[in-house]
């Protein structure tokens, strides 16, 4: 039963660069399961060699030890052509084929399946604008490429991705470079193909609130560690999140759900409602200011208005831009 | 889409058209005036008016005219498989150095002439016998050369980049020792030199055009068997090696293709400028597409159109001169392409 719901497994896989006599190895003894018709998100700070992973289980660079395998056989033993069949990519290289309509760029993506000509059957086709449905790129199908936005290309991107058909999608850094909406429309895409289609994808971001959003599974690649996988909650119940974060100052807190300075002052001189109280407390951190004792904070709903109290006396703001300037006045 | 299919087969067909009536217009112009009528008339097999006009239209005029669509044909598909393979649009078929190759071999040979004792050419500066010969075989021999040369290279590096870097330094170090050469040639060496770096299509004519339309669909044929790996390149090397490409075979056909190509349209007719790397660009923007099963013949009927026009109009109707053939695509094709860059935006086509 385990065998059948993992689709790529790696077994001890070193990855790196050989050059001439020397290798260069980046990380060591990857251990990981990539599980059947899931979301995957693989988190890792820049120059930790993502990249490289994901070119040693595409079988374009060899690993230096260890396996990798793919439905049960070893990626190295697949004719480059049945690789296609089955692994399809989203890169980070800018695509300039300036001349080409959205159409024909999702039709490539038919190309380890057609003749030497690349003619096209109908079921070619029919998979073609299925494809362009399902990513809801369908009425740019006339357009170049050249004509349309950002995001929608990382769209017909996809589109060609699973036009190519196979089991396992793998995307490098998709929403890099998208704003905040593309890039929840984008991942919430993705799930809806594993959900819908039963793909299996695999995704390089540095996203993470959204990575934790949408994923099944996230894979934390961390200098010197082994590759740490679990769902996303369970790595933000039992810490391993912070694995992501090296630096001691830094921590993923459980409770609001997002990074946070390690030290933070409570400010216990503050009274009011929390939903409020965290955004000035917020406010007087990045301008690092410490309260003295005797300085009160009294925040008051309907209207909105801080009360400052210091030797008896008062001074009222009705906004945290004036009383972070009255508390600067005042200290 | 259908209206589109309909679109690239009716240009196609006007293509084809242009063709033929080019071919007419230019076995027509010439130093002898011919009528037209007389000139269909042999076509369909009547005997000509003179004799002269016979020898004329079926010795010199035609075999020139049909020289002109091979060379046009070699040249842009070898330039639009380089842009292609290579994601440049300055790259044409001379990026490999195979036609600075050409070009040693054949200044080797006509400048080197008056060191080794031969010569190409009588005191009135026209080709003897064995010096057409000469010139073709010297030339596909520095073609060769070079060809050999990057296969080597080609074989110990795997970066694209690379490839076209080392070609463009064989490419230096060829006209290099061409300039050491002419620096000591004599004067009528460098004039005939000069004149054959010029490109001329006249002067091929029956088993020389019969060998070289053998090379150059011998150098077709890996174009026809690889269109759909050249369209996967349109998204780069990384996405057609994801798509299945075999990109050390794409390479090789490349590197073989181009050298036939470009190699023997260099020895046959000298380094003719211009079309290569026009040509592609000239097919896309009047296609608009980047199915390079459409741009392969495209650019072939397009190149061969061009230089068609170009010889016919280098024939200077109604005078016994006739211009280098290189003047005249660089003169009238340049304007032609800058119009139709300025006309759409060029960085989107490519």
């Amino acid at each position: 039963m385990k065998a059948e719901s993992t689709i790529l497994e790696g077994k001890l896989v070193s990855i790196g660069y050989t050059k001439s006599n020397s290798t260069n190895i980046l990380a060591e003894s990857l251990s990981f399961q990539l599980k059947k018709g899931k979301l995957t998100c693989l988190l890792g700070p820049n120059g930790v060699g993502k990249s490289t992973l994901v070119k040693t289980i595409l079988g374009q660079i060899p690993s230096l030890s260890g396996d990798i395998s793919f439905l049960n056989k070893n990626i190295n033993h697949y004719p480059a052509k049945s690789l296609a069949q089955n692994i399809s990519v989203v890169l980070t290289d800018k695509i300039t084929g300036g001349n080409l309509t959205v159409q024909q760029l999702v039709s490539l993506g038919r190309t380890p399946f057609t003749n030497w000509l690349g003619k096209l059957t109908p079921e070619d086709n029919k998979i073609i604008l299925d494809a362009l449905k399902a990513t809801k790129t369908y009425y740019l199908k006339d357009q170049f490429i050249s004509e349309i936005s950002d995001g929608q290309l990382q769209k017909v991107m996809i589109a060609r991705a699973l036009a190519q058909d196979g089991n396992l999608i793998i995307l490098d850094e998709p929403t890099a470079h998208l704003d905040l909406v593309n890039r929840y429309e984008i991942m919430h895409l993705l799930r809806d193909i594993t959900q819908e289609q039963g793909k299996s994808i695999l995704i390089v971001t540095h996203d993470l609130d959204i990575a934790i959003e949408t994923a099944d599974e996230l894979w934390i690649m961390q200098c010197g560690s082994p590759l740490l996988c679990g769902t996303p909650e369970d790595l933000i119940l039992s810490g391993g999140i912070n694995q992501l974060l090296p630096n001691e100052q830094l921590i993923y807190d459980p409770g609001l759900g997002k990074i946070r300075p390690t030290q933070i002052s409570s400010y216990p001189n503050i009274q009011g409602p929390d939903h409020i109280k965290q955004w000035l407390k917020l406010a007087l951190q990045k301008n690092h200011i410490q309260l003295p004792d005797d300085l009160k904070i009294e925040i008051k709903v309907s209207p909105l208005t801080f009360n400052l109290t210091k030797n008896q006396s008062t001074q009222v703001a009705d906004n945290i831009e004036k009383t972070i300037q009255l508390i600067q006045q005042l200290i | 889409m259908q209206a589109s299919k309909k679109h690239t087969s009716l240009l196609i067909f006007s293509g084809s058209f242009l063709v033929l009536c080019l071919f007419l217009i230019n076995i027509a112009v010439g130093s002898v005036h011919i009528p037209f009528n007389e000139l269909l008339g042999a076509l369909l097999g009547n005997p000509m008016a003179k004799t002269s006009w016979n020898t004329i239209l079926f010795e010199y005029r035609i075999p020139k005219a049909l020289t002109a669509i091979i060379i046009g044909i070699s040249l842009s598909l070898s330039g639009l498989q380089m842009q292609t393979f290579f994601r440049n649009p300055l790259a044409g078929p001379y990026v490999l150095g195979i036609s600075s190759g050409a070009g040693l071999g054949v200044a080797i040979l006509i400048l080197g002439g008056s060191a080794f004792g031969w010569n190409v050419a009588n005191n009135a500066g026209n080709y003897l016998t064995w010096g057409i010969w000469g010139v073709i075989i010297s030339g596909s021999l520095g073609a060769i050369a070079i060809l050999l040369l990057m296969s080597l290279t080609a074989w110990k590096i795997k970066d694209s980049m690379t490839l076209l870097i080392i070609g463009l330094m064989f490419g230096s170090a060829s006209g290099a020792i061409v300039s050491v050469l002419s620096y000591f040639g004599n004067a009528e060496d460098l004039k005939l030199f000069t004149i054959w770096s010029m490109g001329s299509l006249g002067g091929i004519s029956g088993i020389q055009l019969y060998i070289l339309c053998m090379v150059c669909l011998a150098g077709t044929i890996p174009v026809l068997l690889m269109v759909k790996s050249y369209n996967a390149m349109l998204m780069g090397e990384r996405y057609a090696i994801s798509m299945g490409v075999n990109i050390k075979t794409l390479r090789w056909t490349m590197i073989i293709s181009t050298g036939l190509l470009a190699g023997s349209a260099t020895a046959f007719c000298g380094p003719i400028a211009f079309i290569g790397i026009a040509v592609p660009h000239l097919a896309r923007m009047v296609f608009r597409t980047g199915d390079h099963k459409i741009l392969f013949p495209a650019s072939a009927l397009i190149g061969a159109a061009f230089l068609l026009a170009s010889d016919a109009i280098s024939q200077l109707p109604g005078s016994a001169e006739t211009l280098p053939i290189n003047v005249i695509t660089s003169l009238f094709g340049a304007p032609l392409v800058i119009w139709l860059i300025l006309k759409r935006n060029f960085s989107n086509e490519f």
